[in-house]
């Protein structure tokens, strides 16, 4: 296993707790005091995964996000001491992919870790492979492509694993648990705030008029639904 | 025609009716009883008539009768029989001698030849055939005696009736007859002699006719043999049936008469009385005339009277009901009205009396109505202005127009010097009118005692009157014998009379009292309404400024529209929100101040309801808006509401922009303090929590070495909890003013290493400490004094990083002692240098999120420091961050000075407000 890990924290106990602890279990660990040393790092160093604090001094998590987002789909873990709706939401729209609320435990720490990486891997959940197209919408999953009326459409992995799953299931109203269980991992069955964020994100993506969505139904209390 | 029908309206014809209904019952008894009385005398008449037929029909009855017998019994003489003429005459002239109305007894043969008649006579028939004669025919069919037709004897040349016997043998064969002519003549004497026993005045007549209506018998021999028509009307003749009756008919002559008849059974000849009509009814006639007579003068005294009537009374009547319907209107009366009313009202009866009397009332009700007149001007007056001045003297105007008084005036208390002073005249001299001043405890004076007894009180004679002796003077000068002073009902006013002047000596009447009176009543009124006006006109004023200050200084903005949205009203801050000129507001219309008030709304305006729906709702309607005014930001709160009156009923609208700046930043600044304490307090329980995990880990064996530093750490940390769980309640004490301070003598070198120990510094920082050696030693509370240099340095470190050079400075300078704390970062921007203080500011609120413990360390550390007396600031550095606070030499009054740095800050926050939306 030779994953590197970038840790982004003031704090410097805590970062070296979790730096101690990734690398006892075998992952590559670099680390950085603020966002503006995080994004040094990371256009230096190969990264596998972030694990990024939102308060910090000079720049801070959620623009440190934003700027990684925009060169890379690694996958970053958000860990904020605030635990507000709104920064969580804010993290995932800036393209956070998990996040983890102060104080957490070594065991939370690595279940998040473990389970952002299989996301991550593309091949990892999307089992088979081959074409789907439903409407306007094509996917590639061999390749991981994604055509919307024709033209090529950017999507993170946890993204092009939400929509595949969704375009396999057409027509069929999907429960937001067994949603969250098969995109993000079981430990995940209660997170709806990750599916809510992701589904805003994919309509953002696919549908011309994302208020009146025309794949991605939501059907209220219940789940969601796509149809083509 | 209606007048006619309507009955119960009309007098004269009610007493038509009247008078009918006397005089037609009489008038109906009176014919009745004419009517019967005829028909009693007529039946008298009648039956005296025919009492008298009938006797005379019984007196012929009888000498037919005992003609007829004597024939019959001629008959029964042989010699007759055989005609005989020796024993004819010697028969035959025994009958003439025995009957005086017999004038010839003759016998016929079977042929009709005369065979003998007696007395024989020179012109003798013997011989002469009389066959022809009607009793011979009719005694060829009988065997009866019967009597003849009325007739001349040949024989004697007289009128007869003859009485036959036929003669018929034994074995039937016809002898001839027998006959005795029975002198007409000698029926006529009779009845003459019957006639003769009435009254010649009565024009009774008396006939008899034969059956082929010949008279057999009349007073007046000429008529004997006549036909009765001659005498008797055709159609009472023919309508003989052999009855007794009784008719009046027209006789030849032309009289009318009642004729009677009574019949003469056996041989149909009839009597028939009558009299003259004229004197048989001669009682009836009479009645019947007297009658009429009476009918025909209550007629004439009916109408005599009802002309009377109509004339006398009831057209003057009908006359006077318009006149005094017009006199009732107040409408003009035409001047022949005038004239029969003038000439009319001269009558003595009662009629005269009523027109007099409608005359007087005529008059009395004009003068009413001129006094209403006025008074209801005076009335029109009272209320057509509110200065007092104006009104009482278009009210005295009035007085004297009506009263025909020439000298009066009103005269009130002047409270400025506590005299009575006249306020108002007409026709007294200015002398008299400046100069009169009465002090209330006159007590003689009219004015005084009206005022007093609330009642008109009057002197009628100023030279006479004992209580008006001291002021005859003044009376005589003016030139007035009597006063009158009527009282004013003032509640409000001071005091107030109406003086009246008359220049003779008078006693005025109830009527000129009562006037007087209501002309004092309005003039009271008068005044009441002004003064009341006067003070609720200045409350009012009062009211309308205090309020109007009160809402100009209102540090919220108002608009109050009209229904249709029409500014009536907006106060200051409208238009420094609106930033328009508050001139121009007024008749602008609110839609177009909302829009322009909303266009500076940083979030975009389209989030909002569009400002006109707003006031169309209608009902309560909120909305907020923040905007940015001259660089400030501005929280407002619109409140749409109704205006209505005290029925409820809406008559406009209201806006109000609360300004809710303050409550926001109150908001902002509890919810940043709970986000700050909760995220101070996470980052050490965030390392505690995962060392502690990370040593708990099974599949993970630390070494002892590790193992220590974890526990040092989550030791290092757990202090550090503590000590910001003592910061927190400390800036709680500082917050509710009860923070104690417990001030000691500290090394300053001392106090500074402990602070920088905590500080986790990093070895890569450098620290250094210089103190001046004047500042050594301080007095302060020494734990706090830490605190503030650790928070200090930590902020040093978090800005400036961990490599960052770390200095702090004391120096001692006039009574206190000077702390610096410098590092070489990138320093504090220098816009932000006044606010790093302020509760939960963080620089650069935004991009860069709060830096861990930024803001509440310098926040706690201006409390201590204030707490202590001293000040912090931000001082310019030309490389990186410098942060200075003070601490007194001497500190005695910790706590007050506490409150004095928390009652400025409330007034630097509350000025900040205001600022900040201007």
């Amino acid at each position: 296993m030779n994953i590197n890990v970038l840790v982004v924290d003031d704090e410097k106990p805590l970062r070296e707790f979790v730096r101690r602890n990734l690398e006892v279990r075998g992952y590559k660990v670099a680390c950085a005091a603020n966002g503006l040393e995080a994004l040094a790092i990371f256009q230096n160093e190969p990264v596998q995964l972030v694990i990024m604090d939102i308060m910090m001094p000079h720049m801070d998590g959620l623009e440190a996000t934003r700027r990684i987002r925009d060169e890379s789909h690694v996958p970053i873990i958000i860990l904020t001491a605030m635990g507000e709706e709104t920064d969580k939401v804010r993290a995932f729209d800036l393209g956070a992919d998990d996040y983890l609320t102060k104080p957490f435990g070594v065991g939370e720490l690595l279940g998040r870790i473990k389970a952002v990486l299989r996301r991550a891997d593309w091949a990892g959940t999307v089992s088979g492979g081959g074409r789907i197209v439903r409407g306007e919408v094509e996917v590639d999953i061999e390749k991981h492509q994604v055509r919307v009326r024709g033209e090529a459409v950017e999507l993170t992995p946890t993204e092009f694993n939400l929509l595949v799953y969704l375009m396999k299931n057409a027509g069929k109203t999907l429960h937001h648990r067994a949603i969250l269980q098969h995109v993000w991992g079981p430990e995940y069955s209660h997170e709806a705030e990750y599916l809510r964020v992701y589904m805003g994100r994919l309509r953002q993506k696919i549908e011309s008029n994302p208020l009146k969505p025309v794949y991605l139904h939501t059907e209220h209390g219940v789940g969601y639904r796509f149809e083509g | 025609m209606r007048r006619w029908l309507a009955f119960h309206r009309d007098l004269g014809l009610q007493l038509f009716a009247l008078y009918l209904l006397l005089i037609v019952p009489f008038l109906v008894t009176l014919w009745a009883f004419d009517g019967l009385i005829g028909v009693r005398i007529r039946r008298d008449v009648q039956a005296s008539n025919l009492a008298l037929a009938q006797s005379i029909s019984q007196e012929v009855n009888l000498a037919i009768a005992k003609a007829l017998n004597t024939v019959a019994g001629l008959s029964t003489y042989e010699g007759v029989i055989k005609a005989d003429e020796a024993a004819m005459g010697e028969i035959f002239n025994l009958v003439l001698a025995t009957s005086p109305e017999v004038n010839l007894v003759y016998r016929l043969g079977p042929n009709g030849i005369m065979l003998y008649h007696a007395p024989t006579g020179p012109g003798s028939t013997v011989g002469v055939d009389f066959s022809f004669r009607d009793y011979f025919q009719a005694a060829l069919l009988t065997d009866q005696p019967l009597v003849s037709l009325g007739r001349i004897s040949p024989t004697t040349n007289q009128a007869v009736a003859t009485a036959v016997m036929p003669l018929w043998s034994d074995d039937g064969v016809f002898l001839g007859l027998i006959g005795a002519n029975i002198r007409l003549e000698s029926l006529s004497q009779t009845l003459t002699a019957v006639i003769s026993e009435h009254q010649i005045e009565e024009g009774l007549q008396v006939v008899i006719l034969d059956a082929a209506n010949q008279i057999i018998a009349y007073p007046d021999p000429q008529y004997l043999l006549h036909p009765a028509q001659d005498i008797i009307p055709e159609g009472y003749l023919v309508n003989f049936n052999g009855e007794n009756d009784s008719q009046i008919a027209s006789a030849p002559q032309g009289e009318e008469r009642l004729y009677t008849r009574a019949s003469i059974p056996n041989i149909h000849w009839q009597v028939i009385v009558s009299r003259p009509t004229a004197a048989a009814f001669a009682t009836q006639i009479i009645l019947r005339r007297i009658v009429l007579v009476a009918a025909g003068t209550f007629i004439l005294i009916g109408l005599f009277f009802w002309g009377m009537l109509t004339v006398r009374v009831i057209h003057p009547i009908e006359r006077l009901v318009p006149i005094s319907e017009a006199i009732g209107l107040n409408q003009p009366i035409s001047p022949p009205d005038q004239r029969y009313l003038f000439t009319e009202s001269k009558r003595s009866d009662q009629i005269g009396n009523l027109i007099q009397s409608i005359i007087g009332m005529r008059d009395s009700i004009q003068e009413r109505i001129r006094e209403q007149a006025t008074l209801l001007e005076t009335s029109t007056a009272v209320v057509s202005s509110l200065d007092t001045e104006t009104v009482l003297n278009r009210i005295l105007e009035q007085m004297g127009r009506l009263l025909q008084i020439k000298m009066y005036a009103v005269i009130a208390l002047d409270e400025t010097n506590g005299s009575f002073r006249i306020r108002a005249s007409r026709g007294l001299s200015k002398q008299f009118t400046e100069q009169l001043s009465i002090q209330p405890s006159e007590p003689d004076s009219v004015t005084m005692r009206a005022l007093h007894v609330h009642e008109p009180v009057q002197v009628s004679d100023t030279e006479t009157d004992p209580s008006y002796a001291i002021r005859k003077h003044r009376a005589r000068l003016e030139g007035f014998r009597a006063v009158l002073a009527v009282p004013l009902n003032t509640k409000h006013a001071p005091p107030t009379a109406l003086l009246v002047f008359h220049p003779t000596p008078h006693i005025f009447t109830a009527n000129e009292i009562q006037l007087l009176t209501s002309f004092a009543n309005h003039a009271a009124m008068a005044i009441e309404h002004a003064v009341l006006f006067e003070r609720s006109d200045m409350r009012l004023r009062e009211q309308t400024q205090r309020l109007e200050a009160l809402v100009e200084s209102l540090h919220d903005g108002l608009i109050l529209t009209d229904l249709h949205g029409k500014i009536i009203y907006a106060n200051k801050r409208i238009g420094e929100l609106a930033e328009l000129d508050i001139k121009n507001l007024s008749g602008m219309h609110a839609d177009q101040i909302l829009a322009r008030i909303i266009e500076k709304a940083s979030d975009p305006p389209a989030r909002h309801k569009p400002p006109h729906n707003l006031l169309k709702t209608g009902g309560e309607s909120k909305m907020e808006i923040t905007c940015t005014l001259q660089n400030q930001t501005v929280h407002l709160r619109l409140e749409v509401f109704s205006v209505n009156d005290e029925q409820g009923t809406p008559i406009g609208h209201g806006i109000l922009f609360h300004d809710i700046t303050a409550d926001w930043e109150l908001d902002r600044v509890r919810s940043s303090l709970v986000s700050t304490v909760s995220h101070e307090l996470r980052t050490p329980l965030a390392a505690i929590k995962g060392y502690v995990s990370t040593m708990l880990a099974d599949d993970v064996e630390w070494d002892h070495a590790s193992q220590r530093e974890f526990l040092t750490i989550i030791s290092d940390e757990t202090d550090r909890l503590t000590s910001l769980v003592n910061n927190l309640l400390d800036l709680s004490r500082i917050e509710a003013g009860s923070l104690k301070l417990s001030m000691e003598k500290c090394n300053t070198e001392t106090v500074i290493r402990n602070a920088a120990k905590e500080a986790r510094l990093s070895p890569q920082n450098i620290f250094k400490v210089s103190i001046a050696p004047k500042a050594a030693a301080l007095y302060a509370d020494r734990l706090r004094l830490e605190s503030i240099l650790r928070n200090l340095i930590e902020n040093s470190v978090k800005y400036a990083g961990e490599t960052a050079t770390i200095k702090v400075e004391v120096e001692r300078s006039a009574g206190e002692i000077v702390f610096r704390v410098k590092d070489n970062g990138p320093g504090i921007p220098l816009k932000e240098k006044e606010h790093v203080f302020e509760r939960f500011y963080r620089v650069d609120e935004g991009l860069t999120r709060p830096t861990s413990g930024a803001g509440l360390g310098l926040t706690i550390c201006q409390g201590l420091v204030t707490a202590h007396g001293g000040r912090i600031w931000v001082e310019p550095q030309l490389e990186g961050a410098c942060i200075a606070f003070t601490i007194p030499v001497k500190s005695r009054t910790a706590t007050s000075a506490v409150r004095r740095t928390r009652s400025n800050e409330h007034q630097r926050s509350g000025r900040g407000r205001r600022k900040a939306p201007a």
